[in-house]
């Protein structure tokens, strides 16, 4: 069971749901960010575990694993100055203070 | 010459522009512009009314046409701004501008003391450049825009004295009665579009026999209806009664001697529709008949002077319908030339009556006026007998050839309605007469004292259609069924005639056609002296006695036998009652269910809708909380029922 698929897979969603949760129940921006970075490499592992067991997919899933880092960097960077950017209008971090977009 | 035809029509509008924009700041004296602006129209259609009938100067047998430019340029369908003249059209233009003209010399007297004079004018000048239009139009769309245009002008004219409540109504009923035939008219223009692909006439004339017959018959009766209307034939009569509520001159030019000539125009302009399609002239001949008949019976009983000679008009036209369809083609024309101007005498000289007793048209307080207004008397006296059909005068030449042609074509039924009509003619004209000039003085005993002749402006133009009235029958007329006015027209009916396989019998004096005219003659007579007895006045030169019996008359129109002829005809067969409970009750109650049903269906479906969507709106608006976390929670769920309906999927149809 420790060097099969479907351990990998297990963790794998272990890892999404908490970073699902993080997402939902945090309040502060930044940790929800992380969140999101939990919920992306979760995805990865994912991709990379089917990669590893399934031979066809080897070389594929090794790409498509480079793609989603490049991506979640690119969404970090981009989530990030949005957060600072907010910050400094509002001056708070939590975003349930962050509902101007109800009006 | 055909080049002075643009300016016939021209004139007039150019009169009424001036009229219509400097006549409030020049009350004075714009009538002068107005007047000159119809005699010099007058002049011109005189010019070329010669040249046409002469059948010369370039006018040729069938007439010549001028296209000015090009009014509608579309792909695949145009009109023409364009005239033609022939001598039909050169008949009209004479009777148009004549009494056009004469109508206008008179209303300088009679409307001398309205201060909406300078308006009164503009709307003739307006009603003159309509009418020559549509007499000059080279193409149906032309006249219908010409046939509109005096429609308007009625409607305006009718309601000049629109603070009268009684005049707007009639305005409004002769404008909506008339839309019902133009109605018939527009889609019978639109029918010949679609079947021969023009609308220019003469284009139309030549083509209307390759058509199929089902078209030739629903195009002639969709024209038909148009002509019902304007010329107020049964069942569109109904208005032009009640037109009688505009000025006098006004229903002496378009309620008598123009614009309600219309129709039989139209009719006759486009005889070879007609000639093609045999079963809609019947329909005319029994239309026209039967109108005849049933205005007569009305004109015995009424009491307005106008509306008896309104009544009076609505039979005459509808003669000349029969003559129409019975293929009497020139003895209509000759009953609408002679008509226009002995009815157009009558009309200006009831108006002069009227001026006369200040205002007052019940005949029934009128009475022994002949000493006082000499000329108006004469001249009205020479009117009657006109249109009774006296021999020599106008109006018995071109009856003669209408009941000639009825009984020579086959026709017996319309031959015999039309031999009674003439009778019932003669009587209500002397009815009018004797109770208008003849016997005691009802005329209210304050205004008794006021009671003159009216201004040489207004008596002139009487003596002037007196003159037509008498010589028109033997001048354009005899010898009978072959004098001027057949030649003249011979060449527009000669096609229609021929193919309706019809020869002519020459007129026989010692044959059929004298016994017809020493009959009507003498029914015509008969019906004059029974009207002098009843209505009359003594007579001691010429020994004969018969005073007014007013009480006679009573007694006779209350026998049980002819009671309800008496109620019927007093209250014009119940037209207007049934239009009112037709169209006014009804289609009021009828209009309020529309309304009903738009307000609540229609409206209410759109309504509805845009309530439900607010409601809604109102209702998920709070669902936008603007916190992200909310959105995202709305993701995760919808991500896990997507996911459990897969799995469910897989799982259960596996």
């Amino acid at each position: 069971m420790s060097n099969s698929l479907d351990s990998y897979l297990i963790l794998s969603g272990l890892l999404f749901a908490i970073g699902t949760f993080g997402f939902l129940a945090r309040r502060n921006a930044i940790s929800m960010l992380m969140s999101i970075e939990l919920m992306l490499n979760a995805a990865n592992l994912t991709v990379l575990a089917f990669g590893a067991f399934v031979a066809p997919l080897k070389t594929h899933a090794a790409v498509i694993a480079l793609l989603v880092i490049a991506v979640a960097a690119a969404e970090a960077t981009v989530g990030l100055a949005i957060i600072i950017a907010i910050f400094r209008n509002k001056k708070t971090p939590l975003v349930d203070e962050y509902d101007t977009m109800r009006d | 010459m055909i080049y002075l035809v643009p300016f016939i029509p021209l004139i007039p509008l150019v009169g009424f522009v001036l009229t219509g924009l400097f006549g409030r700041s020049h009350q004075k004296g714009i009538h002068e512009v107005a007047i000159w602006a119809v005699v010099a129209s007058w002049v011109v259609s005189m010019v070329v009314a010669f040249g046409a009938l002469s059948h010369g100067f370039g006018f040729g047998d069938h007439g010549a046409g001028i296209t000015l430019w090009n009014w509608i340029p579309a792909t695949g369908f145009s009109a023409s701004m364009g005239f033609y003249v022939d001598s039909l059209t050169a008949c009209l233009l004479i009777v148009v501008t004549t009494i056009g003209m004469l109508v206008h010399f008179y209303s300088v007297g009679y409307m001398a003391h309205d201060p909406g004079r300078w308006r009164f004018f503009a709307y003739l000048n307006l009603f003159m450049f309509s009418m020559l239009l549509l007499v000059l139009a080279d193409n149906f769309l032309l006249v219908f825009a010409g046939w509109e245009l005096v429609g308007l002008c009625s409607y305006l004219l009718i309601g000049f004295w629109f603070p009268r409540r009684s005049a707007a109504v009639a305005a409004k009923k002769a404008f909506l009665v008339n839309r019902v035939g133009d109605m018939g008219f527009a889609l019978g223009i639109m029918a010949i579009w679609t079947q021969v692909g023009t609308l220019n006439m003469q284009a139309v004339f030549e083509k209307v026999g390759a058509i199929p017959h089902e078209w030739q018959i629903a195009i002639a009766l969709l024209i038909f209806c148009g002509a019902v209307g304007k010329s107020a034939q049964f069942p569109l009569h109904v208005w032009l009664p009640d037109a009688m509520e505009g000025p006098t001159p006004v229903s002496a030019l378009i309620h008598a001697a123009t614009m309600v000539n219309a129709g039989v125009y139209l009719v006759a302009r486009a005889n070879p529709i007609f000639g093609s399609a045999p079963e809609v002239m019947v329909v005319v001949a029994a239309i026209g008949i039967f109108t005849a008949i049933l205005a007569a019976s009305i004109a015995f009983t009424q009491t307005d002077i106008k509306r008896v000679l309104a009544y009076s008009t609505i039979s005459q036209l509808g003669y000349m319908f029969a003559s129409l369809g019975v293929g009497a083609w020139t003895a209509a024309i000759f009953h609408l030339m002679s008509h226009g101007f002995f009815k157009g005498l009558l009309f200006l000289g009831s108006g002069s009556v009227i001026h006369a007793v200040d205002g007052e048209q019940d005949m029934r307080k009128m009475g022994g006026l002949a000493r006082k207004i000499p000329i108006t008397y004469v001249t009205m006296l020479i009117g009657s007998v006109a249109i009774a059909g006296v021999p020599p005068l106008a109006g018995f030449f071109s009856k003669d050839e209408i009941l000639g042609g009825a009984l020579k074509n086959g026709f017996l039924w319309v031959w015999a309605l039309g031999f009674a009509v003439a009778g019932m003619t003669a009587f209500y004209m002397f009815r009018l007469m004797g109770m208008t000039f003849w016997g005691q003085s009802h005329v209210d005993p304050e205004k008794e004292g006021h009671i003159h002749e009216s201004p040489t402006s207004m008596t002139r133009p009487l003596i002037l259609l007196a003159i037509p009235a008498v010589f028109l029958g033997l001048l354009i007329g005899f010898p009978p069924e072959s004098g001027l006015l057949h030649t003249w027209l011979a060449p527009i009916f000669e096609h229609t005639i021929a193919a309706s396989g019809r020869t002519e019998a020459a007129y026989n004096f010692f044959g059929i056609d004298g016994v017809l005219a020493i009959g009507t003659t003498a029914l015509v007579a008969i019906a004059i002296v029974l009207a002098w007895r009843l209505f009359g006045v003594d007579m001691p030169a010429l020994g004969l006695r018969a005073q007014p019996r007013p009480d006679r008359v009573r007694e006779i129109s209350a026998r049980p036998g002819l009671a309800f002829f008496y109620r019927g005809s007093s209250n014009k067969w119940w037209f207007d009652d049934l239009n009112h409970l037709l169209f006014v009750v009804w289609g009021g109650k009828l209009a309020a269910a529309v309304f009903w049903f738009d307000r609540t269906i229609i409206d209410g479906t759109v309504n509805g809708m845009g309530a439900v969507t607010t409601g809604a709106g109102a209702r998920l608006r709070h669902v936008q909380t603007g916190r992200v976390q909310n959105y995202a929670l709305g993701i995760a769920i919808g991500l896990i029922a997507m996911v459990a309906a897969y799995l469910l999927i897989l799982i259960r149809w596996r």
